[in-house]
């Protein structure tokens, strides 16, 4: 098939339309729940998503997403709430919380998955894509009922911006302030399960937790501010999971859900590697300027010394016993010195080697680095 | 002006009216409102900018603060001293109602917080927020504002602006635009000092405001606080420094689960209420900086 083929094909319309639904409620949510530290909240709400998704079959009857959605986003509510009886009313650290309440719930899907398979019948065909993402199972019928429930979770964002925000920045001064935390807590926990509960199809229960903490994670190296990281989170959501779809959907017949988490996991490398200020490489350019700049800095100081030793402000420093000093080529940095005007090469007959002397404005510098480190910023 | 209170509180506070009628006793038990001497609605010992009283607080089960009774008049500058786990905090969130005290009222100016909201301004200690959030100086700031702004508004230019003057006040206003991130522990204090400026309060709790900034930072956050007490504003921090407590303070309480002792500080700093609350602690404290003759530098009016 070429890209057009792709693109007129009516499933791969469908998924495209789909993953994109996705990508933008799990990025938006996602947002919210990587700054509460919350990131394991999506795997607890996906995985206990299972046990509904199995009973809205069994009381529908057969494979009708309206009523599976609805069993998941109630199992995944109650999950949610239990883990808050937890740990507010018992001693159980979050993190205990999440693990217990996670497993006894895909337990019991688990369980219930079992069963509904083991009775057989047609009806129960696509019931498992569930676990690991089917995104050809997406039928066009499906997609309003996603549109929706991510039209409802945006439009709750925008309406509550402020409040969400300084909930998750500072809930003691929100509630100093007469907001209602806990209530916007519950609320933003509900949201994060209607995110769950779009994705579910495309992504499975298993890994659906990536798609909400990773297009977060991404965004949040590129921005500054809370607009940026949730725009560009939706951004990465929609880009990943309609790559990852395509993907599946164009007859690789890999599972959906895995190729997805893996396109939108590329997008996170190569925020943590390359972002401005917050990227693994960056940091390192930056670590080896200062390096250069200590090391520029200390040569300087070393031909002063030398001069000092000598009595003789002009003293030829031979580039050989300033490499014996530092122990290696120092021809490089000497040159940069030399380009900065600091210092000048000259030859000291009969000694055929380089040899280096402090300029006018070498000297002044020189004696400025001894007062203490320099103000200037590059070399 | 100490109320020592070393017994357990009897059941008296039934005594008051004759015979409850079950609704009242019922209203009691739930914390509902309900007619009563210290009804909602009712001033209830207005000349007070905060008066506590019977304040009871536990965690678990162990109480963190018990017994409080404590006044503080309008237009002073109040510190809030004691060890560790005195329960200094807690008591500036029982008054926010940040936690729900097991027993007791307070009020302030007169009213319960819940109807003094906007004439009372807050900052948190600086540890208890994530300050790699992603948002600006400008934005930290104008969040001061959101409680009067109401439900689905966003801040404007009017806010901007408040925003702005603050950081003016501050010293911060060439970083507005800055990330939080970056900046300094003393800057980030100012930052939180700012938010709590906007609101424009009459009662000002700051938690710690002093703890870790450097001696620049401490100078500029005090200058500030005289100025708001100055124009007649109450402001009360909990500090952690006793040998700063005479110069910058004019009213003292001390604190150690109960409440040890309150007052004028030049009443109250004595080295009798300092071992009372801190038991063996002072003795590694330097009891000549701590109890020697006042510094000069003119904290007490």
């Amino acid at each position: 098939m070429t890209p057009l083929d792709l693109l007129s094909d009516y499933t791969i319309q469908t998924v495209v339309l789909g993953a994109g639904l996705l990508g933008v409620a799990s990025g938006v949510l996602g947002s919210f729940a990587v700054l509460r530290r919350q990131s394991l909240l999506g795997d607890a709400l996906s995985h206990a998503a299972l046990p509904g998704i199995c009973l809205g079959f069994l009381v529908a009857g057969a494979r009708e997403l309206g009523s599976i959605l609805l069993g998941a986003l109630a199992s995944g509510t109650a999950a949610a709430l239990l883990m808050l009886l937890l740990t507010r009313k018992s001693r159980l650290k979050t993190d205990a919380g999440l693990g217990v309440v996670l497993s006894v719930f895909f337990a019991l899907g688990t369980v219930l998955l079992t069963r509904i398979q083991g009775t057989g019948g047609a009806a129960q065909a696509g019931l498992d894509s569930f676990l690991f993402g089917q995104a050809a199972a997406i039928l066009r019928g499906d997609l309003p009922v996603m549109g929706a429930i991510t039209a409802v979770a945006l439009a709750l964002v925008i309406l509550l911006w402020k409040e969400l925000k300084l909930v998750c920045f500072d809930p003691l001064f929100a509630a100093s302030l007469g907001l209602p935390v806990v209530v916007l807590e519950v609320l933003l926990t509900m949201m994060i399960a209607l995110a769950v509960v779009v994705g579910l199809q495309m992504v499975g229960v298993v890994l659906m937790a990536a798609m909400i903490v990773a297009p977060a994670v991404a965004a949040r190296q590129w921005s500054r501010r809370l607009e940026g990281m949730v725009l560009l989170a939706a951004a990465f959501g929609v880009v990943g999971g309609i790559t990852g779809a395509v993907l599946s959907a164009a007859g690789s017949g890999l599972a959906t859900g895995p190729l997805i988490v893996l396109s939108v996991s590329l997008i996170v490398l190569v925020s943590l590697l390359l972002a401005p200020e917050r990227g693994l490489l960056w940091e390192m350019a930056r670590h080896w300027r200062n390096r250069r700049q200590v090391r520029t800095a200390q040569v300087l100081a070393t031909l002063h010394r030398l001069a000092e030793a000598h009595e003789d402000p002009a003293y030829p420093s031979e580039q050989g016993t300033i490499e014996a000093y530092y122990g290696g080529a120092m021809g490089r940095v000497l040159r940069r010195l030399e380009s900065r005007g600091l210092v000048r090469a000259v030859s000291h007959p009969p000694e055929t080697t380089l040899h280096w002397q402090l300029t006018a404005a070498g000297l002044a510098e020189a004696e400025r680095g001894l007062d203490g480190p320099s103000r200037r910023g590059a070399d | 002006m100490t109320k020592p209170n070393p017994e357990p509180p009897v059941a008296h506070r039934d005594d008051r009216r004759a015979s409850p009628s079950l609704a009242a006793r019922l209203r009691a038990i739930l914390g509902a409102p309900g007619p009563g001497p210290a009804r909602d609605g009712e001033l209830h010992e207005p000349r007070l900018a905060l008066h506590v009283e019977d304040l009871t607080v536990s965690y678990h089960g162990d109480p963190v603060l018990w017994d409080i009774d404590l006044d503080i008049p309008p237009g002073v500058m109040a510190a809030i001293v004691g060890p560790n786990g005195a329960g200094k905090s807690t008591l500036i969130k029982a008054v926010l109602g940040l936690v729900r005290p097991a027993a007791g009222h307070i009020r302030i100016h007169g009213r319960p917080y819940r109807a003094q909201r906007r004439r009372v301004g807050y900052v948190p200690q600086r540890s208890s927020v994530d300050w790699d959030f992603p948002t600006t100086v400008l934005d930290l700031v104008t969040m001061g504002l959101y409680g009067q702004l109401g439900w689905l508004r966003w801040p404007g230019r009017t806010e901007r602006a408040k925003a702005l003057e603050a950081l003016d006040l501050v010293g911060l206003r060439d970083l507005a635009g800055r990330q939080i991130s970056q900046l300094s522990g003393g800057q980030q204090q100012r930052a939180f000092l700012a938010r709590a400026l906007v609101q424009q309060a009459d009662v000002y709790f700051l938690d710690e405001p002093m703890a870790g900034v450097d001696a620049t930072t401490e100078r500029a956050i005090v200058e500030i606080l005289r100025r708001l007490r100055d124009a007649g504003k109450t402001v009360i921090v909990v500090h952690h420094d006793l040998q700063t407590v005479r110069t910058y303070f004019d009213w003292l309480l001390i604190l150690n689960v109960r409440v040890i002792a309150q007052g004028p500080v030049a009443e109250v700093y004595t080295a009798e209420h300092l071992r009372r609350a801190y038991g063996g602690q002072i003795a590694l404290l330097d009891p000549e900086a701590l109890l020697g003759p006042a510094p000069s530098a003119g904290g007490v009016r």
